[in-house]
């Protein structure tokens, strides 16, 4: 009973699922109530104390039912006797070991399926299957499988039998060998299967989020928008707690006698009211054109999964003229809003200039001294004035500017970049290529700026 | 020991199918999920946090245990700024007050027998400290809990609504099932209060709680269970009109809606055709009472041209 819940918890912590050893135990303590019998009360039981929302929910069912299909039958076997039985089969491994081994013709030959099932589930665990990870250790793991079920035994049969000249057994045992083999890798395969779904997702997450945006493939926007709400989220719950932690404001003269009506009214201990920190503006400016798309649609979204905890954010996309885009993310599906965000301002020749000109024309007096500004693009002007000079009224109206580039840093101000004329208005410049460089920048940019 | 645990495993079951049908009596539908839920969180005493969109009978949950286990239902609604002078005790500062007036007369014939400023302190030491006593203090819903004889139904409602402070404060106190109170001790309680927690998810609830708890996420009805519901909520209605009224909020449900209606709406819904006599659904008067199913304006501009199309699909 250990062993399969033991089993089962290590798949849903595979899959994504955070459970903690206390949980486990409720775990066990449930299943000590519920009994393995009834298949779906099992489940909701479960369920209860290693799910905890409503998305851990679908994957712990998901696993469930995965797991549970591939070892109920074996399970029920086992319930009753359960830790005797594995007792028994440990005393047997230590003191006849040449026993067992002899027993893989024999348990081929004679014994039920299941109980085929069950050496090969304790043959995997010593051989330490539950830390298998790819698709391509299914041989090794096999054949480790095979030696602990006491392949060399066999293998030492058919070795004399050929050498006896008894060819019938010779060929009988090594057809015995070669189903086993089949049995365990499918076994093996089966156990891949239900391990890795979730690993190969975790290590293609990793490799997303540090990969250059501009080189990010359409095919993985699904992923990488996953990246950015689980980035999001993160943010969220560090920088929320931050904010509450309001400052000390007037002293609350109210709560202050209440307090003290034990010493007799004498204020010994004072009680401060809180002030509420002013709520911080954002303005992003993003262009849209080709190379720049990519890392400004995440960006974008980016920004916008965090209403939360910043209420106050407009935003603008440019290539050759700015438009504002704030409504589309608010009131449509993010995806959608990226893709019509690209449609509506894309194309055209990128003109920094205009796009400075046109985001001054449209936040008129919107922009004072709570405001960041934040210019995301490449700064390729195509050789038009870039209007440095609407750029300084901007920075002399807001707080600060932030200007993030995709490009490296050694390619900033060479043929049309202009990077090299913003970079004195602004207070920041930094490059900005990945998704992991961008969850950094906003970090930076939250805690300065709430 | 296999026909020990055969047995225990039927009487959990039992025990299950018990709750669900007690629950029922007293007009509370539930699935057998959430009676699963019940039992644990009684057999393992283990708090139950229950999750899930507003309307669905979170709360009536406790209320129906409470009823059922024939134990007092406290309840502390969370909010925003709540803190333990109003969760957990107070002291009665009126009280306190007149107790000093009194004291102050006491304390010179206590002083006045002693000749020197030792030998009063002494007698000073001597006087029962009574001040900071159970007799002064003002027991709030969490105290309350811990200290009922008979054990009882303690329901935090909203949890989702308080601050993160209050929420790792409520960690003791659900892990041990004691409050400690720096001027009398620790107080502990004889039997352990069954605790529910509700949300409705506004914002993350820490890990450190989650882990504490069983968690139960109860979604909208399925069609057959609503209907169960409405049968048991408003007896006098037409069967007809029952199968299409909860066909049409199923069908609403399915719409892209702020606020879906939830099951306490459909009941209210109920109520008011049964009361304006209706036999079945006419667009009409679908239009004319929809402000009791959906509480937005824009809901109500979305689901208007659907109306004719739902309740078309309602009567099939």
């Amino acid at each position: 009973m250990v062993d399969f819940l033991r089993d089962f918890i290590h798949i849903l912590r595979s899959s994504d699922l955070r459970v903690s050893t206390s949980e486990s135990i409720d775990a066990m303590n449930v299943v000590s109530k519920i009994g393995f019998n009834n298949k779906s009360l099992l489940r909701d039981s479960l369920s209860f104390s290693l799910a905890k929302t409503l998305r851990e929910k679908e994957i712990f069912n998901e696993c469930f039912d995965n797991f549970f299909k591939e070892n109920y039958m074996n399970l029920k076997h086992n319930e009753l006797p359960q830790e005797k039985f594995e007792e028994d089969i440990e005393l047997e491994e230590l003191n006849n070991l040449e026993k067992k081994q002899k027993n893989l013709e024999e348990l081929y030959k004679n014994s039920d399926k299941t109980s085929l099932m069950t050496a090969m589930a304790l043959a995997s665990r010593d051989a330490n299957l539950q830390d298998i990870k790819l698709f391509t250790q299914v041989g090794m793991f096999t054949r480790k499988i095979f030696d602990e079920m006491g392949l060399e035994t066999l293998n030492n049969d058919i070795f004399q039998a050929s050498r006896q000249g008894n060819t019938e057994r010779e060929s009988e045992l090594k057809n015995i060998r070669e189903s086993l083999r089949l049995e365990i890798r499918d076994y093996v395969e089966n156990q891949v299967k239900l391990r890795t779904t979730n690993a190969g997702k975790q290590l293609r997450e990793d490799a997303l989020s540090q990969m250059r945006l501009t080189q990010a493939d359409k095919s993985d926007y699904q992923i990488m928008s996953g990246i950015i709400k689980k980035m999001a989220r993160r943010l969220i719950s560090v920088h929320s707690r931050r904010k509450r932690k309001s400052q000390r404001g007037m002293l609350d003269i109210r709560s202050t006698i209440r307090a003290n009506q034990e010493y007799d009214g004498i204020l010994f201990e004072t009680i401060w009211k809180k002030t509420k920190v002013d709520r911080p503006k954002i303005v992003a400016l993003c262009d849209v054109s080709g190379s720049v798309a990519n890392v400004s649609r995440f960006f974008l979204m980016f920004l916008h999964s965090l209403t939360e905890i910043l209420p106050n954010v407009r935003t603008f996309a440019f290539s050759n003229k700015a438009g504002e885009v704030t409504d589309l993310f608010e009131n449509k599906d993010i995806e959608v809003a990226a893709a019509e965000t690209l449609l509506l301002n894309g194309g055209g020749s990128t003109d920094y200039g205009q796009a400075f000109v046109d985001l001054e024309g449209l936040l008129e007096n919107n922009i004072d001294r709570k405001t960041t500004v934040i210019i995301l693009g490449d700064a390729r002007s195509n050789y038009g004035d870039p209007r440095c000079d609407v750029l300084k009224t901007i920075q002399e109206k807001s707080k600060r500017i932030l200007f993030l580039n995709p490009e490296p840093k050694s390619v900033w101000g060479t043929g049309d970049s202009e990077m090299l004329r913003f970079v004195p208005y602004c207070s920041k410049s930094k490059v900005c290529s990945s998704l992991f460089d961008l969850e950094r920048i906003v970090d930076d940019m939250l805690r300065s700026s709430i | 020991m296999s026909n020990n645990k055969t047995s225990s495993n039927g009487s959990a079951k039992d025990l299950i199918e018990n709750i669900q049908s007690n629950f029922e009596k007293q007009g509370y539908i539930c699935n057998t999920h959430i009676a699963t839920a019940i039992f644990l969180s009684q057999s393992l005493v283990k708090p139950i946090l229950v999750e899930g969109p507003p309307g669905v009978g979170k709360t009536e949950l406790a209320k129906a245990t409470a009823e059922w286990m024939k134990k007092p239902l406290i309840r502390l609604q969370c909010y925003e700024g709540l803190d333990e002078a109003k969760a957990l005790y107070e002291w009665k500062y009126g009280k306190q007050l007149l107790y000093t007036q009194v004291l102050k007369d006491k304390l010179n014939q206590i002083v006045s027998k002693s000749d020197s400023l030792e030998s009063s302190i002494d007698n000073l030491n001597n006087f029962d400290d009574i001040f900071f006593s159970e007799k002064f203090l003002e027991p709030r819903p969490l105290l309350k809990a811990i200290e009922s004889e008979n054990g009882s139904v303690l329901l935090i409602d909203e949890i989702d609504k308080s601050d993160d402070e209050f929420e790792a404060f409520l960690l003791e106190i659900l892990s041990d099932y004691q409050v400690s109170i720096p001027e009398i001790g620790t107080i502990k309680g004889n039997v352990k209060p069954i605790v529910f927690l509700t949300s409705n998810n506004t914002r993350e609830i820490g890990d450190a709680l989650k882990r504490r708890c069983l968690h139960l996420y109860i979604p909208f009805p399925d069609p057959f269970l609503e209907e169960k519901i409405i049968s048991s909520r408003v007896p006098e209605i037409d069967k007809n009109l029952k199968v299409q009224l909860v066909n049409f909020v199923q069908g609403l449900r399915n719409l892209d809606l702020k606020k879906l209606p939830s099951v306490s709406e459909t009941i209210d819904w109920a109520r008011s055709l049964v009361l304006l006599n209706v036999k079945s659904l006419e667009p009409n008067l679908v239009r004319e009472t929809l402000n009791i199913l959906l509480k937005f304006q824009t809901d109500i501009d979305v689901s208007d041209p659907e109306i004719d199309n739902l309740i078309e699909q309602s009567k099939k």
